[in-house]
């Protein structure tokens, strides 16, 4: 636990030092997303800004108006409005796998990062975290589709018993142990992406391994490291929606802006300190002195039979 | 009287009787019970025209039901009966049925699937049919097809008996018949070990108006049956927890490790029954006008701790039906908690509904299990007691009901979160029916067979949807005390008979003192669609040609233009309002028979905003939307919308990031 809690401080030191990429990614995330709004802020201003009918969504919010909005024939087809978001939080992730690299050198220097130095560095990683995200993709697929298979099947198995709780803990059990499985997945190629960036390891398989290695050897240390931040950001989301709901007043957007967006903030913030957190650890793991298990050279060899 | 009198007159009577007996099949001594063991009332409620006593064997395994069914049939048409078609419905389960056939093109509740399951299917077959004093007529019953040209239905059954029934004459059938119950898809069957038993047994017709009324059974719509008494001993394993409709008589171990429960029920049309291994029951008690009613109330382990939102619920229901409509005057209303996931939740039954319930529901979201209790309880009255024919005119069944679900529903709840008050989030009732109509608005008119709308989304939206809002409007016509007194005078005039919607429109119009014949004509028997807009509005200073004008508030005086168009075919009095920036507000009435109205004023102020129909009495205009106007945007609706929007759009994106990068 103490392990852990010096790592988790040490990833929120590191991110705390570098707020400026987490400002940056929020920033980009905001931006893209208003983007990505514009087309159903255009039908809903059309349709609402001059009917007295849409106080029923200002000072409150009636669900059944809302559906009546977006099934309105001149608010258009729906997939016209989430087509933008789609297309612009495909955007962010591109984004995201663009960056990364020079967020992750950034967080492992004791230096603020020129900026020359940090976009050369993206520039340098770009295909070798391509490759890693396809390697990510399949073994993370495969895991995960072999893993709710088997969820399905049992939640199936569940659901013959008249015991109407049981398909629902067999769910949320089955939902944390891959959210579990799927977090190590993760911190591994987390671990991955660090280390072609900080070894600048051109062949990405090695850093794959070198991340499988480590994650394995760390188990312990790095999930319940990356649990604790992400109980973190689920308690960030929760105290988000509860402030929402108890201090924003139907009608405020700005309230509803500051609450939504802070919480956005912080929830984008959660995922760079588990970020910061792996740095933190690679960077010990490069600095510790690591004890080689010393093999005797044996003086004959085998005798060789043909 | 000397003896070779008396002999002389019995023979003359016996040659009298004799081919009376021959002619009718009357067999000597048969009549309708007139008990009232059921009901609180000192006599009987309905005119009984029917008596069935059924003696039923259920294998829980394997999922059938063997059963012998005595009906005695008291003819009341008038008229000489010799035809007699039946229900049996649970040949509907079959994969060429009509039913089945309806419900893969409509894709209606649990029937969209792609393959044919073999436990889907049901079938209810009669092994002997005997009509007293008349024979044998098993291998004479005629399979028919009233509703369409599908041969391979086989849901009514006719047998045509040689000697007609005289009119006020009786007869008996007795019949043997086994029954495959299907795992339920809707309506009836059964889901894992739990059984619902409905649409059970060979079930007459309805003599209505000079012909038999017997449909086959439809995805939409299947009820419509005489008054009647009902004994059914059901036969269950003994680990069984059975409940059926009427009051439970008896209840018999058997050495073969079975029970018999005895059930016996007085003025229904109906029997359902229900059998599990894994009810909790719970049983009180509700006071009515009439007499106390025995609540029973079958439970799922799994949602005992809604225990008394339930039971609450469903007191505060019977509570407002009675003071409203009219009293529940049966003596027991039993409640059951369906498996769960079975298909087999909300349905009604004369004295026996389904609920259906999940165990995490939220205490804010009234649409689930309590608008389910007040829905199928409504059925008690439209349905139960004032048995409308649902195949032919569904909208006075389930679209009454609506109706009063939303009048219900909005007294325990409140009108704006009746369905829905949760976190800040609301709908009411009256929302839930706009959704249902919105969509299907113009396609069929109410007054239509149920089983001949467009599709099943016409069917539910027109219905429930459009008739709940036609009267919903209709309260702002004749005013809602009005509108209550006439549902009240429909009930109390027609329970216990079949009436038609004519019956209740001149209800309607007799207790509103009113010729409402212009509103029903378009909303009951047209499908014309009400939307009215505020078109434009227009201030223009009288003296705009003067140059430099200088608009200055409560001194330049303009004129004042308000446009009014009737963007649909539905033509109702409205009222507008306009108001003014000087806090001065007109109120405009329009009869809306033209297609378009402009208002003008001369007046010190500008048009602040334009409302039609500004006390929102008309609930079925296809767009709320265009029925008001102002002259300056708010744009702080669409500000917050777009906010919860781009907030939703940051967190997937975050999501998507977290997981690949």
């Amino acid at each position: 636990m103490g392990e852990n809690t010096n790592l988790i401080s040490a990833g929120g030191g590191i991110a705390g030092r570098n707020k400026r990429y987490i400002v940056w990614f929020y920033l980009l995330n905001l931006v893209f997303a208003h983007f990505g709004a514009a087309v159903f802020s255009d039908n809903a201003h059309t349709i609402l800004d001059y009917s007295l009918y849409s106080d029923k969504l200002l000072h409150g919010f009636n669900l059944a108006v809302f559906v009546e909005l977006l099934t309105r024939p001149e608010f258009g087809p729906l997939h016209r409005s989430t087509a933008p978001a789609t297309l612009f939080a495909v955007v962010f992730f591109l984004m995201n796998l663009l960056f990364m690299p020079g967020v992750l050198l950034g967080y492992a220097s004791d230096h603020r990062l020129p900026r020359d130095e940090f976009y050369r560095v993206c520039g340098r990683n770009v295909w070798r975290f391509v490759r890693l995200l396809l390697f990510f993709t399949v073994i993370a697929g495969i895991v995960a589709g072999v893993l709710f298979g088997g969820l399905n099947a049992l939640i199936a198995a569940a659901d013959k018993t008249s015991n109407e709780r049981l398909p629902f803990f067999v769910q949320l059990v089955g939902t944390i142990i891959i959210f579990l499985v799927l977090t190590v997945t993760r911190i591994w190629f987390d671990l991955a992406q660090t280390d072609a960036v900080l070894r600048d390891e051109p062949a990405v398989r090695k850093s794959v391994f070198a991340g499988f290695r480590k994650t394995r050897r760390n188990l312990g240390r790095l999930l319940g490291s990356y649990v604790v931040i992400a109980l973190v950001a689920l308690a960030v989301l929760l105290a988000g929606v509860l402030l929402w709901y108890a201090i924003v007043p139907p009608g405020s957007v700005v309230g509803a802006f500051i609450i939504g967006e802070t919480t956005l903030l912080l929830l984008l913030a959660t995922r760079f300190w588990q970020r910061a957190t792996a740095v933190a650890f690679y960077v010990r793991e490069l600095t510790e002195p690591t004890v080689e298990e010393v093999r005797p050279v044996s003086a004959f060899a085998a005798p060789v039979v043909p | 009287m000397p003896v070779s009198l008396r002999l002389a007159v019995c023979l003359l009577a016996a040659s009298l009787a004799v081919p009376v007996f021959a002619q009718t099949g009357d067999p000597v001594g048969l009549a309708i019970p007139s008990t009232t063991s059921a009901i609180n009332s000192p006599t009987p409620l309905s005119q009984r025209v029917v008596a069935y006593d059924m003696d039923a064997r259920y294998d829980a395994k394997a999922h059938t039901l063997e059963a012998s069914e005595t009906l005695t049939y008291h003819n009341l048409t008038g008229q000489p009966l010799d035809t007699f078609p039946f229900h049996l419905y649970l040949n509907a389960f079959q994969p060429t049925s009509t039913w089945m056939r309806e419900g893969k093109r409509e894709g209606t509740r649990g029937q969209n699937f792609e393959t044919w399951d073999s436990k889907s299917y049901g079938a209810e077959e009669i092994k002997r049919f005997e009509v007293v004093g008349q024979g044998d007529f098993t291998s004479q019953l005629q399979y028919i097809h009233p509703d369409d040209d599908n041969k391979d239905d086989r849901t009514v059954v006719q047998v045509h008996l040689p000697k007609p029934i005289p009119p006020d004459g009786y007869v008996q059938f007795k019949i043997k018949f086994h029954d495959q119950f299907p795992e339920t898809l809707e309506r009836t069957g059964w889901n894992r070990d739990f059984i619902l038993g409905g649409q059970w047994f060979p079930k007459v017709g309805v003599w209505w108006h000079g012909a038999w009324n017997c449909h086959q059974f439809h995805a939409s719509t299947e009820f419509f049956a005489d008054f009647g008494v009902y004994d059914v001993k059901l036969t269950v394993p003994q680990y069984e927890v059975v409940g059926g409709a009427g009051i439970e008589i008896s209840s018999t171990n058997n050495a073969d490790g079975t029970k018999t429960v005895a059930y016996h029920g007085e003025d229904i049309h109906d029997f359902a029954w229900t059998a599990s291994p894994h009810y909790l029951i719970h049983d009180d008690v509700f006071q009515g006008s009439t007499g106390p009613v025995k609540l029973r109330i079958m439970m799922q382990p799994a949602h005992w701790s809604q225990l008394g939102r339930q039971v609450r619920a469903l007191k505060d229901c019977m509570d407002r039906f009675d003071r409203w409509y009219g009293p529940y005057p049966y003596k027991t209303l039993t409640l059951v908690d369906p498996d769960p996931g079975s298909p087999a939740f909300g349905m009604e039954y004369p004295t026996f509904i389904t609920g259906g319930t999940f165990w995490w529901e939220p205490e804010g979201f009234h649409g689930g299990s309590v608008e389910t209790i007040e829905h199928e309880f409504g059925h008690q009255y439209w349905y139960g007691m004032v048995a409308t024919n649902e195949f032919e005119d569904a909208w006075m069944d389930e679209g009454i009901n609506q109706y009063t679900e939303i009048k219900v529903m909005d007294s325990m709840f409140g009108a704006t979160g009746s369905v829905l008050n949760l976190w800040g989030i609301t709908a009411s009732e009256t929302d839930q029916a706009r959704l249902y109509y919105l969509g299907v608005t113009d396609l069929d008119p109410m007054a239509r067979n149920g089983w001949q709308y467009a599709d099943n989304n016409s069917y539910s939206g027109i219905t429930y949807g459009k008739t709940a809002l036609i009267l919903r409007t209709l309260e702002g016509v004749i005013g809602e005390d009005t509108m209550r007194q006439a549902m009240r005078a429909y009930f109390t005039r027609y329970r216990f008979t079949h009436p038609t919607k004519e019956d209740f429109l001149k209800t309607i119009e007799e207790v509103s003192g009113k010729n409402l014949r212009w509103y029903f004509d378009q909303a009951v028997y047209g499908t014309q669609v009400l939307d009215y807009e505020v078109l434009k509005i227009d201030s223009t200073p009288v003296d705009w040609y003067k140059e430099n004008l200088k608009e200055k508030k409560g001194e330049t005086e303009y004129i004042d233009n308000v446009w009014i168009h009737g963007k649909g075919e539905f033509v109702i009095p409205i009222d507008v309002e306009v108001r003014f920036d000087n806090g001065s507000k007109v109120r405009e009435h329009w009869d809306g028979r033209d297609r378009w109205v402009r208002y003008t004023y001369q007046k010190k102020a500008k048009i602040e905003s334009v409302e039609v129909d500004p006390d929102h009495k008309i609930q079925f205009d296809r767009n709320n939307f265009n029925n008001s106007r102002t002259a300056e945007a708010n744009t702080a609706p669409a500000r917050k919308l777009t906010n919860y929007w781009t907030c939703i759009s940051q967190f997937f994106a975050q999501f998507l990031a977290w997981w690949l990068v």
